[in-house]
Protein backbone atom coordinates (compact mmCIF):
# COMPACT_ATOMS: atom_id res chain seq x y z
CA UNK A 1 0.00 0.00 0.00
CA UNK A 2 1.42 3.65 -0.95
CA UNK A 3 2.37 5.44 1.56
CA UNK A 4 0.09 8.52 0.14
CA UNK A 5 -2.38 6.14 0.78
CA UNK A 6 -2.43 5.37 3.82
CA UNK A 7 -1.78 8.92 4.98
CA UNK A 8 -5.38 9.56 2.86
CA UNK A 9 -6.83 7.44 5.67
CA UNK A 10 -5.66 9.63 8.70
CA UNK A 11 -8.24 12.62 9.84
CA UNK A 12 -6.48 16.03 10.51
CA UNK A 13 -7.93 19.77 11.66
CA UNK A 14 -4.96 21.55 9.55
CA UNK A 15 -3.59 24.84 11.44
CA UNK A 16 -3.70 26.86 8.37
CA UNK A 17 -2.03 29.95 10.46
CA UNK A 18 0.62 27.98 12.23
CA UNK A 19 3.14 25.72 11.18
CA UNK A 20 4.23 23.78 13.95
CA UNK A 21 7.61 22.56 12.47
CA UNK A 22 9.50 24.77 9.99
CA UNK A 23 13.31 24.06 8.53
CA UNK A 24 16.08 26.52 7.58
CA UNK A 25 16.31 26.29 3.57
CA UNK A 26 19.91 27.24 4.03
CA UNK A 27 20.94 24.04 5.88
CA UNK A 28 18.65 21.94 3.83
CA UNK A 29 20.40 22.93 0.96
CA UNK A 30 23.28 21.87 1.35
CA UNK A 31 22.84 18.81 3.59
CA UNK A 32 24.85 15.88 2.42
CA UNK A 33 22.27 13.52 3.97
CA UNK A 34 19.20 14.55 3.74
CA UNK A 35 18.18 11.39 6.05
CA UNK A 36 15.10 13.06 6.86
CA UNK A 37 13.75 11.65 3.83
CA UNK A 38 14.10 8.57 5.58
CA UNK A 39 13.07 8.78 8.61
CA UNK A 40 10.01 10.92 8.35
CA UNK A 41 7.13 7.95 8.57
CA UNK A 42 4.59 10.47 6.94
CA UNK A 43 6.92 11.93 3.56
CA UNK A 44 6.47 15.16 4.92
CA UNK A 45 10.49 15.39 3.48
CA UNK A 46 10.95 15.04 -0.36
CA UNK A 47 13.58 15.55 -2.55
CA UNK A 48 12.61 17.59 -5.43
CA UNK A 49 15.43 17.84 -7.95
CA UNK A 50 17.96 17.58 -5.72
CA UNK A 51 15.99 20.26 -3.59
CA UNK A 52 13.91 19.79 -0.28
CA UNK A 53 10.68 20.51 -0.23
CA UNK A 54 8.94 20.16 3.42
CA UNK A 55 4.93 20.30 4.18
CA UNK A 56 3.41 20.38 7.62
CA UNK A 57 0.53 19.01 6.78
CA UNK A 58 0.62 15.59 6.48
CA UNK A 59 2.85 15.37 10.02
CA UNK A 60 1.89 13.08 12.11
CA UNK A 61 3.75 14.40 15.27
CA UNK A 62 5.85 11.74 16.03
CA UNK A 63 8.92 13.53 16.50
CA UNK A 64 11.29 11.25 14.49
CA UNK A 65 12.35 14.73 12.32
CA UNK A 66 13.90 16.80 15.27
CA UNK A 67 16.31 13.52 15.99
CA UNK A 68 16.76 12.40 12.51
CA UNK A 69 17.86 16.04 11.54
CA UNK A 70 21.25 16.04 12.63
CA UNK A 71 22.12 19.57 11.78
CA UNK A 72 20.10 21.82 13.06
CA UNK A 73 17.02 22.73 10.52
CA UNK A 74 14.46 21.35 12.24
CA UNK A 75 12.98 23.33 14.70
CA UNK A 76 9.80 21.26 15.98
CA UNK A 77 6.85 22.61 18.39
CA UNK A 78 4.12 20.80 19.69
CA UNK A 79 1.00 21.58 17.43
CA UNK A 80 -1.70 24.13 19.40
CA UNK A 81 -5.56 24.15 19.87
CA UNK A 82 -6.48 20.39 18.98
CA UNK A 83 -4.90 21.14 15.27
CA UNK A 84 -3.03 18.45 13.91
CA UNK A 85 -3.70 14.30 13.80
CA UNK A 86 -6.15 13.08 15.43
CA UNK A 87 -6.23 9.32 15.66
CA UNK A 88 -9.12 6.71 15.75
CA UNK A 89 -7.41 4.42 17.73
CA UNK A 90 -3.93 5.33 18.29
CA UNK B 1 -0.65 30.97 46.75
CA UNK B 2 -0.70 29.14 43.80
CA UNK B 3 -3.67 28.61 41.53
CA UNK B 4 -3.12 24.64 41.58
CA UNK B 5 -1.43 21.80 44.30
CA UNK B 6 -0.40 20.64 40.85
CA UNK B 7 -0.31 20.67 37.16
CA UNK B 8 0.33 17.77 35.25
CA UNK B 9 1.16 17.56 31.56
CA UNK B 10 -0.53 15.20 29.36
CA UNK B 11 -3.28 13.25 29.43
CA UNK B 12 -1.55 9.66 28.60
CA UNK B 13 -1.33 6.70 31.55
CA UNK B 14 1.20 8.43 33.16
CA UNK B 15 -0.50 11.96 33.63
CA UNK B 16 -3.71 10.24 34.28
CA UNK B 17 -2.61 7.69 36.70
CA UNK B 18 -0.93 11.01 38.36
CA UNK B 19 -4.11 13.35 38.23
CA UNK B 20 -6.03 10.10 39.38
CA UNK B 21 -3.72 9.22 42.77
CA UNK B 22 -3.18 13.56 43.43
CA UNK B 23 -7.31 14.14 42.94
CA UNK B 24 -7.53 10.85 45.21
CA UNK B 25 -5.74 12.72 48.09
CA UNK B 26 -7.83 15.83 47.75
CA UNK B 27 -5.13 17.96 46.09
CA UNK B 28 -6.13 20.48 43.46
CA UNK B 29 -4.83 18.83 40.32
CA UNK B 30 -5.00 20.62 36.49
CA UNK B 31 -4.48 18.30 34.03
CA UNK B 32 -3.79 19.89 30.30
CA UNK B 33 -3.57 17.23 27.72
CA UNK B 34 -2.40 19.32 23.99
CA UNK B 35 -5.17 16.40 21.66
CA UNK B 36 -8.73 16.65 21.45
CA UNK B 37 -10.46 14.33 22.60
CA UNK B 38 -7.21 12.96 24.85
CA UNK B 39 -6.07 10.15 23.37
CA UNK B 40 -6.40 11.01 19.86
CA UNK B 41 -2.11 12.10 18.93
CA UNK B 42 -1.17 8.71 20.73
CA UNK B 43 0.20 5.88 19.49
CA UNK B 44 1.19 2.66 21.27
CA UNK B 45 1.79 -1.04 20.20
CA UNK B 46 0.08 -1.73 22.15
CA UNK B 47 0.10 -4.77 24.79
CA UNK B 48 -0.64 -3.09 28.27
CA UNK B 49 1.02 -5.52 30.98
CA UNK B 50 0.94 -5.71 34.31
CA UNK B 51 -1.45 -4.75 37.74
CA UNK B 52 -0.19 -1.18 38.03
CA UNK B 53 -3.47 0.60 36.79
CA UNK B 54 -5.16 -0.83 39.83
CA UNK B 55 -3.11 1.49 41.61
CA UNK B 56 -5.68 4.28 40.76
CA UNK B 57 -8.52 2.34 39.71
CA UNK B 58 -8.77 -1.31 41.34
CA UNK B 59 -11.57 -2.27 39.36
CA UNK B 60 -9.76 -1.56 35.76
CA UNK B 61 -10.30 -4.99 34.56
CA UNK B 62 -14.07 -4.73 34.89
CA UNK B 63 -14.13 -1.14 33.69
CA UNK B 64 -11.22 0.07 31.32
CA UNK B 65 -12.26 -0.19 27.33
CA UNK B 66 -9.47 -3.26 26.86
CA UNK B 67 -9.52 -5.17 23.47
CA UNK B 68 -8.09 -8.69 24.61
CA UNK B 69 -5.79 -10.23 27.17
CA UNK B 70 -2.83 -11.97 26.46
CA UNK B 71 -3.42 -15.93 25.92
CA UNK B 72 -0.99 -16.41 23.70
CA UNK B 73 2.46 -15.03 23.62
CA UNK B 74 5.00 -15.45 20.02
CA UNK B 75 8.43 -14.43 19.35
CA UNK B 76 9.93 -15.50 16.13
CA UNK B 77 13.10 -14.83 13.99
CA UNK B 78 12.06 -14.33 10.67
CA UNK B 79 14.60 -14.20 7.15
CA UNK B 80 13.12 -13.87 3.09
CA UNK B 81 11.71 -17.46 3.36
CA UNK B 82 11.14 -19.00 6.57
CA UNK B 83 10.11 -17.87 10.29
CA UNK B 84 11.52 -19.45 13.13
CA UNK B 85 8.69 -19.65 16.00
CA UNK B 86 8.11 -19.82 19.79
CA UNK B 87 4.78 -19.74 20.53
CA UNK B 88 4.18 -19.62 24.06
CA UNK B 89 0.62 -20.23 25.33
CA UNK B 90 -0.60 -20.82 29.33
CA UNK B 91 -4.43 -21.51 30.67
CA UNK B 92 -2.05 -19.71 33.84
CA UNK B 93 -2.37 -16.80 31.29
CA UNK B 94 -6.11 -16.98 31.89
CA UNK B 95 -6.10 -16.90 35.90
CA UNK B 96 -3.74 -14.09 35.73
CA UNK B 97 -4.09 -11.59 33.07
CA UNK B 98 -0.91 -10.45 32.55
CA UNK B 99 -1.23 -8.10 29.38
CA UNK B 100 -4.21 -6.36 27.72
CA UNK B 101 -4.18 -5.64 24.29
CA UNK B 102 -5.19 -1.73 23.80
CA UNK B 103 -6.06 0.67 21.28
CA UNK B 104 -4.96 4.13 23.00
CA UNK B 105 -7.20 6.57 21.96
CA UNK B 106 -9.92 4.47 23.41
CA UNK B 107 -8.13 4.11 26.86
CA UNK B 108 -6.74 7.12 27.23
CA UNK B 109 -9.79 9.37 26.97
CA UNK B 110 -11.63 6.24 29.36
CA UNK B 111 -8.51 7.65 31.81
CA UNK B 112 -9.19 10.96 31.31
CA UNK B 113 -12.98 10.85 32.59
CA UNK B 114 -11.57 8.98 35.49
CA UNK B 115 -9.52 11.53 36.67
CA UNK B 116 -12.29 14.20 35.89
CA UNK B 117 -14.64 11.92 37.72
CA UNK B 118 -11.92 11.58 40.54
CA UNK B 119 -11.75 15.17 40.75
CA UNK B 120 -9.18 16.54 38.71
CA UNK B 121 -9.82 19.61 37.02
CA UNK B 122 -8.75 17.97 33.45
CA UNK B 123 -8.54 20.51 30.31
CA UNK B 124 -8.10 19.56 26.71
CA UNK B 125 -7.16 21.00 23.43
CA UNK B 126 -4.71 22.94 25.31
CA UNK B 127 -1.12 23.23 24.50
CA UNK B 128 1.48 23.86 27.45
CA UNK B 129 5.08 25.92 25.76
CA UNK B 130 7.11 25.52 28.47
CA UNK B 131 7.78 25.36 32.61
CA UNK B 132 7.70 29.03 34.50
CA UNK B 133 10.62 29.07 36.91
CA UNK B 134 11.11 32.22 39.43
CA UNK B 135 15.20 31.90 39.64
CA UNK B 136 15.54 27.68 39.83
CA UNK B 137 11.77 27.18 41.30
CA UNK B 138 9.20 26.11 38.80
CA UNK B 139 6.38 28.22 40.12
CA UNK B 140 3.68 26.43 37.20
CA UNK B 141 3.45 26.37 33.31
CA UNK B 142 3.44 28.92 30.55
CA UNK B 143 0.71 28.97 27.85
CA UNK B 144 1.07 31.40 25.26
CA UNK B 145 2.51 33.79 27.41
CA UNK B 146 0.13 33.09 29.90
CA UNK B 147 1.28 31.74 33.72
CA UNK B 148 -0.89 29.33 35.78
CA UNK B 149 0.54 28.72 38.97
CA UNK B 150 1.22 25.47 40.88
CA UNK B 151 3.15 24.44 43.69
CA UNK B 152 4.40 21.64 41.51
CA UNK B 153 4.12 19.86 37.59
CA UNK B 154 4.27 16.22 36.94
CA UNK B 155 5.56 16.02 33.58
CA UNK B 156 3.94 13.30 31.59
CA UNK B 157 4.36 14.62 28.25
CA UNK B 158 5.30 10.78 26.07
CA UNK B 159 7.77 10.25 24.10
CA UNK B 160 9.10 13.56 22.18
CA UNK B 161 9.10 15.39 25.67
CA UNK B 162 9.25 19.07 24.25
CA UNK B 163 8.12 20.82 27.50
CA UNK B 164 11.14 19.30 29.46
CA UNK B 165 13.43 19.57 26.81
CA UNK B 166 12.72 23.60 26.11
CA UNK B 167 12.84 24.35 29.46
CA UNK B 168 16.22 23.19 29.82
CA UNK B 169 15.63 20.43 32.43
CA UNK B 170 16.30 17.68 29.91
CA UNK B 171 18.52 17.20 27.30
CA UNK B 172 17.57 16.63 23.52
CA UNK B 173 17.26 12.84 22.41
CA UNK B 174 19.70 11.28 20.50
CA UNK B 175 19.75 8.49 18.00
CA UNK B 176 20.77 5.58 20.72
CA UNK B 177 17.46 7.25 23.38
CA UNK B 178 15.00 6.60 20.33
CA UNK B 179 13.49 4.45 17.47
CA UNK B 180 10.95 4.59 14.94
CA UNK B 181 7.43 3.46 15.41
CA UNK B 182 5.30 2.83 12.17
CA UNK B 183 1.92 0.86 13.17
CA UNK B 184 -1.35 -0.11 11.07
CA UNK B 185 -4.95 -1.03 12.40
CA UNK B 186 -6.01 -3.69 9.95
CA UNK B 187 -10.07 -4.77 9.98
CA UNK B 188 -10.60 -8.19 10.53
CA UNK B 189 -13.78 -10.00 11.79
CA UNK B 190 -13.74 -11.17 15.62
CA UNK B 191 -14.22 -14.99 13.87
CA UNK B 192 -11.70 -14.52 11.28
CA UNK B 193 -9.01 -13.75 14.21
CA UNK B 194 -10.21 -16.31 16.82
CA UNK B 195 -9.78 -19.03 13.68
CA UNK B 196 -6.39 -17.39 12.66
CA UNK B 197 -4.90 -17.49 15.88
CA UNK B 198 -6.60 -20.38 17.58
CA UNK B 199 -8.46 -18.08 20.12
CA UNK B 200 -11.70 -17.97 21.82
CA UNK B 201 -13.28 -14.97 23.00
CA UNK B 202 -11.08 -12.28 25.14
CA UNK B 203 -8.28 -14.19 24.48
CA UNK B 204 -5.35 -12.40 22.35
CA UNK B 205 -2.07 -13.23 20.99
CA UNK B 206 0.81 -11.01 21.22
CA UNK B 207 3.84 -11.62 19.05
CA UNK B 208 7.40 -9.48 18.34
CA UNK B 209 9.59 -10.42 15.88
CA UNK B 210 13.14 -10.11 14.68
CA UNK B 211 13.14 -9.01 10.91
CA UNK B 212 16.26 -10.23 9.91
CA UNK B 213 14.96 -10.48 6.03
CA UNK B 214 14.55 -6.27 5.48
CA UNK B 215 16.23 -4.74 2.17
CA UNK B 216 19.44 -3.33 2.81
CA UNK B 217 20.16 -4.67 6.19
CA UNK B 218 18.10 -2.71 7.99
CA UNK B 219 17.59 -3.50 11.60
CA UNK B 220 13.68 -3.77 13.01
CA UNK B 221 11.68 -5.72 15.26
CA UNK B 222 8.08 -6.01 14.12
CA UNK B 223 5.38 -6.94 16.40
CA UNK B 224 1.80 -8.33 15.75
CA UNK B 225 -1.06 -8.16 18.58
CA UNK B 226 -4.72 -8.91 17.97
CA UNK B 227 -7.83 -6.47 19.42
CA UNK B 228 -10.86 -7.85 19.51
CA UNK B 229 -12.10 -7.00 15.36
CA UNK B 230 -8.59 -5.68 14.42
CA UNK B 231 -4.83 -6.15 14.56
CA UNK B 232 -2.25 -3.99 15.47
CA UNK B 233 0.98 -4.46 13.09
CA UNK B 234 3.92 -2.50 13.34
CA UNK B 235 7.90 -2.45 13.58
CA UNK B 236 10.11 -0.59 15.47
CA UNK B 237 13.39 0.57 13.35
CA UNK B 238 16.46 1.91 15.32
CA UNK B 239 16.97 5.42 14.19
CA UNK B 240 20.97 4.83 14.32
CA UNK B 241 20.91 1.86 11.73
CA UNK B 242 18.76 3.60 9.29
CA UNK B 243 20.60 6.88 9.38
CA UNK B 244 23.69 4.12 8.62
CA UNK B 245 21.70 2.79 5.41
CA UNK B 246 19.97 6.29 4.47
CA UNK B 247 18.51 5.05 1.88
CA UNK B 248 15.28 2.88 3.02
CA UNK B 249 12.14 4.82 3.91
CA UNK B 250 10.58 4.04 7.04
CA UNK B 251 6.90 3.96 5.99
CA UNK B 252 8.11 1.03 3.58
CA UNK B 253 9.58 -1.14 5.96
CA UNK B 254 6.26 -2.29 7.48
CA UNK B 255 4.89 -3.27 4.56
CA UNK B 256 8.29 -5.45 3.64
CA UNK B 257 6.94 -6.86 7.03
CA UNK B 258 3.23 -7.33 6.16
CA UNK B 259 4.07 -9.29 2.74
CA UNK B 260 6.32 -11.89 4.49
CA UNK B 261 5.00 -15.25 3.86
CA UNK B 262 4.21 -16.15 7.38
CA UNK B 263 2.53 -12.99 7.83
CA UNK B 264 0.90 -11.94 4.56
CA UNK B 265 -2.04 -14.98 5.06
CA UNK B 266 -3.01 -13.77 8.93
CA UNK B 267 -3.66 -10.45 7.52
CA UNK B 268 -5.66 -11.74 4.22
CA UNK B 269 -8.85 -10.06 3.24
CA UNK B 270 -7.70 -7.77 6.10
CA UNK B 271 -8.71 -3.73 5.35
CA UNK B 272 -5.91 -0.93 6.46
CA UNK B 273 -8.17 1.26 8.85
CA UNK B 274 -5.27 3.76 10.32
CA UNK B 275 -1.72 4.15 9.76
CA UNK B 276 0.00 5.71 12.70
CA UNK B 277 3.66 6.67 14.12
CA UNK B 278 5.43 7.98 16.68
CA UNK B 279 8.73 7.78 18.20
CA UNK B 280 9.32 4.87 20.59
CA UNK B 281 12.07 5.49 24.02
CA UNK B 282 14.37 2.44 23.68
CA UNK B 283 17.58 4.08 25.04
CA UNK B 284 17.44 2.13 28.59
CA UNK B 285 18.99 3.33 31.39
CA UNK B 286 22.08 5.43 29.29
CA UNK B 287 18.54 7.82 28.55
CA UNK B 288 17.02 8.46 31.38
CA UNK B 289 17.25 12.44 32.55
CA UNK B 290 17.56 13.94 35.98
CA UNK B 291 13.95 13.23 37.14
CA UNK B 292 13.29 15.51 39.44
CA UNK B 293 14.39 19.07 40.67
CA UNK B 294 12.61 21.99 42.86
CA UNK B 295 9.03 21.99 41.70
CA UNK B 296 8.84 19.28 39.01
CA UNK B 297 9.36 15.40 38.13
CA UNK B 298 8.67 13.71 35.58
CA UNK B 299 7.14 10.64 34.79
CA UNK B 300 6.54 7.46 32.03
CA UNK B 301 8.31 7.94 28.06
CA UNK B 302 9.10 11.61 28.96
CA UNK B 303 11.78 10.40 31.46
CA UNK B 304 12.56 7.48 28.85
CA UNK B 305 10.87 4.64 31.43
CA UNK B 306 10.57 1.61 28.65
CA UNK B 307 11.62 -1.85 28.28
CA UNK B 308 12.43 -3.94 25.49
CA UNK B 309 14.61 -6.99 26.01
CA UNK B 310 13.78 -8.70 22.39
CA UNK B 311 10.55 -10.70 24.08
CA UNK B 312 9.10 -7.83 25.11
CA UNK B 313 8.11 -4.24 24.43
CA UNK B 314 6.87 -2.32 27.61
CA UNK B 315 5.69 1.27 28.15
CA UNK B 316 2.66 1.74 29.62
CA UNK B 317 3.15 -0.26 33.19
CA UNK B 318 6.04 1.85 33.30
CA UNK B 319 4.25 5.18 32.66
CA UNK B 320 1.25 4.33 34.97
CA UNK B 321 4.02 3.35 37.66
CA UNK B 322 5.79 6.50 37.79
CA UNK B 323 3.11 8.68 37.41
CA UNK B 324 1.70 7.21 40.75
CA UNK B 325 5.22 7.13 42.58
CA UNK B 326 5.56 11.10 41.47
CA UNK B 327 1.77 11.58 42.89
CA UNK B 328 2.63 10.10 46.23
CA UNK B 329 6.21 11.96 46.57
CA UNK B 330 3.94 15.13 45.74
CA UNK B 331 1.24 14.25 48.45
CA UNK B 332 3.90 13.60 50.99
CA UNK B 333 6.18 16.73 50.77
CA UNK B 334 2.77 18.93 51.11
CA UNK B 335 1.70 17.21 54.40
CA UNK B 336 5.19 17.04 55.36
CA UNK B 337 8.11 19.10 54.95
CA UNK B 338 7.02 20.81 51.85
CA UNK B 339 7.69 21.01 48.33
CA UNK B 340 11.78 21.17 47.56
CA UNK B 341 14.05 19.07 45.50
CA UNK B 342 15.40 16.97 48.96
CA UNK B 343 11.79 16.06 49.46
CA UNK B 344 11.11 15.37 45.32
CA UNK B 345 14.30 12.95 45.70
CA UNK B 346 11.68 10.50 47.23
CA UNK B 347 10.26 10.32 43.93
CA UNK B 348 13.78 8.72 42.61
CA UNK B 349 13.45 6.60 45.92
CA UNK B 350 10.33 4.95 45.50
CA UNK B 351 11.37 4.31 41.77
CA UNK B 352 14.65 2.27 42.95
CA UNK B 353 12.32 0.59 44.75
CA UNK B 354 10.28 -0.35 42.24
CA UNK B 355 10.04 -2.54 39.19
CA UNK B 356 10.41 0.75 37.19
CA UNK B 357 13.91 1.78 37.99
CA UNK B 358 14.63 -1.83 39.25
CA UNK B 359 14.14 -3.37 35.50
CA UNK B 360 16.33 -0.68 34.14
CA UNK B 361 19.56 -0.92 36.25
CA UNK B 362 18.77 -5.27 35.74
CA UNK B 363 18.92 -4.56 32.57
CA UNK B 364 21.58 -2.27 31.79
CA UNK B 365 23.58 -2.41 28.32
CA UNK B 366 20.97 -5.26 26.84
CA UNK B 367 19.66 -2.40 24.13
CA UNK B 368 23.48 -3.15 23.02
CA UNK B 369 22.64 -6.65 22.04
CA UNK B 370 18.83 -6.54 21.09
CA UNK B 371 19.84 -3.70 18.54
CA UNK B 372 22.85 -5.74 17.32
CA UNK B 373 23.74 -7.37 14.26
CA UNK B 374 24.02 -11.02 16.18
CA UNK B 375 20.57 -11.01 16.71
CA UNK B 376 19.42 -9.14 13.45
CA UNK B 377 21.38 -10.68 10.84
CA UNK B 378 23.35 -13.56 11.73
CA UNK B 379 20.58 -15.60 14.38
CA UNK B 380 17.70 -16.10 11.54
CA UNK B 381 20.32 -17.12 9.47
CA UNK B 382 21.69 -19.70 11.37
CA UNK B 383 18.59 -20.76 12.73
CA UNK B 384 16.73 -21.16 9.27
CA UNK B 385 20.01 -23.18 7.72
CA UNK B 386 20.02 -25.64 10.91
CA UNK B 387 15.76 -26.65 11.13
CA UNK B 388 16.40 -26.43 6.94
CA UNK B 389 19.35 -28.86 7.97
CA UNK B 390 17.72 -31.17 10.47
CA UNK B 391 14.09 -31.19 8.28
CA UNK B 392 14.74 -31.07 5.19
CA UNK B 393 14.71 -34.39 3.40
CA UNK B 394 16.80 -34.06 0.20
CA UNK B 395 18.02 -37.91 -0.03
CA UNK B 396 21.64 -37.30 1.21
CA UNK B 397 23.09 -39.23 4.20
CA UNK B 398 21.95 -37.69 7.16
CA UNK B 399 24.48 -35.26 9.33
CA UNK B 400 24.26 -34.94 12.87
CA UNK B 401 23.22 -31.33 14.54
CA UNK B 402 26.13 -30.39 15.66
CA UNK B 403 27.77 -30.84 11.77
CA UNK B 404 24.89 -28.63 10.94
CA UNK B 405 25.37 -25.94 13.31
CA UNK B 406 28.91 -25.82 12.18
CA UNK B 407 27.92 -25.55 8.96
CA UNK B 408 26.13 -23.15 9.52
CA UNK B 409 27.99 -20.81 11.92
CA UNK B 410 30.76 -21.06 9.30
CA UNK B 411 28.53 -19.85 6.08
CA UNK B 412 27.72 -17.02 8.58
CA UNK B 413 31.00 -15.74 8.89
CA UNK B 414 30.60 -16.05 13.18
CA UNK B 415 33.42 -17.55 14.95
CA UNK B 416 31.43 -20.23 17.80
CA UNK B 417 34.10 -18.40 20.47
CA UNK B 418 32.40 -14.82 19.63
CA UNK B 419 28.48 -16.68 19.14
CA UNK B 420 29.46 -18.14 22.70
CA UNK B 421 30.96 -14.77 24.21
CA UNK B 422 27.64 -12.72 22.91
CA UNK B 423 25.62 -15.81 23.79
CA UNK B 424 26.79 -15.51 27.19
CA UNK B 425 26.25 -11.40 27.47
CA UNK B 426 22.91 -11.97 26.35
CA UNK B 427 22.52 -14.82 28.59
CA UNK B 428 23.74 -12.72 31.42
CA UNK B 429 21.72 -9.51 30.41
CA UNK B 430 18.33 -11.27 29.72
Amino acid sequence: MKIEDRLSLLNYKIDKSYAHITVKPDICEVCPDHFCTFACPAKCYTLMEGKLNFKYEDCVECGTCIVACSHGSVDWNNSKGAHGVKYKYG
Amino acid sequence: MSEFDAIVVGGGPAGTSAAMRLAANKLNVLLVEKADPPGSKNVSGGVLWGNSLAGVMPDWEKTAPLERYVKSKGVGFLTKDSSIDINFRSSKFSETKTGYTVLRTKLDQFLNKKAKDAGATVVTGVTVDKLAFEGKKVIGVEQDGDIITSDAVILAEGANPRVAIDSGIRPPLKDQDVAIGVKEVIKLPEKTINERFNLREKEGFAGEYVLGFLEGGVEAGGFLYTNKDSISLGVVVSMKHLRENNQTHSYDIIEQFKEHPSIAPLLDEGKVDEYSAHMVQEGGLESIPKLYGNGYMITGDAAGFSFSNGLVLQGMNYAIASGIAAADTLVEAKSGSGISEQAFSKYEEKLLNSFVLRDMHTFKGIEELTWGSLIHQKMPSILEKVMLGVLMEDGEPKKHMSQIVKEALKESGLKSSKLLLEGYKMYRRM
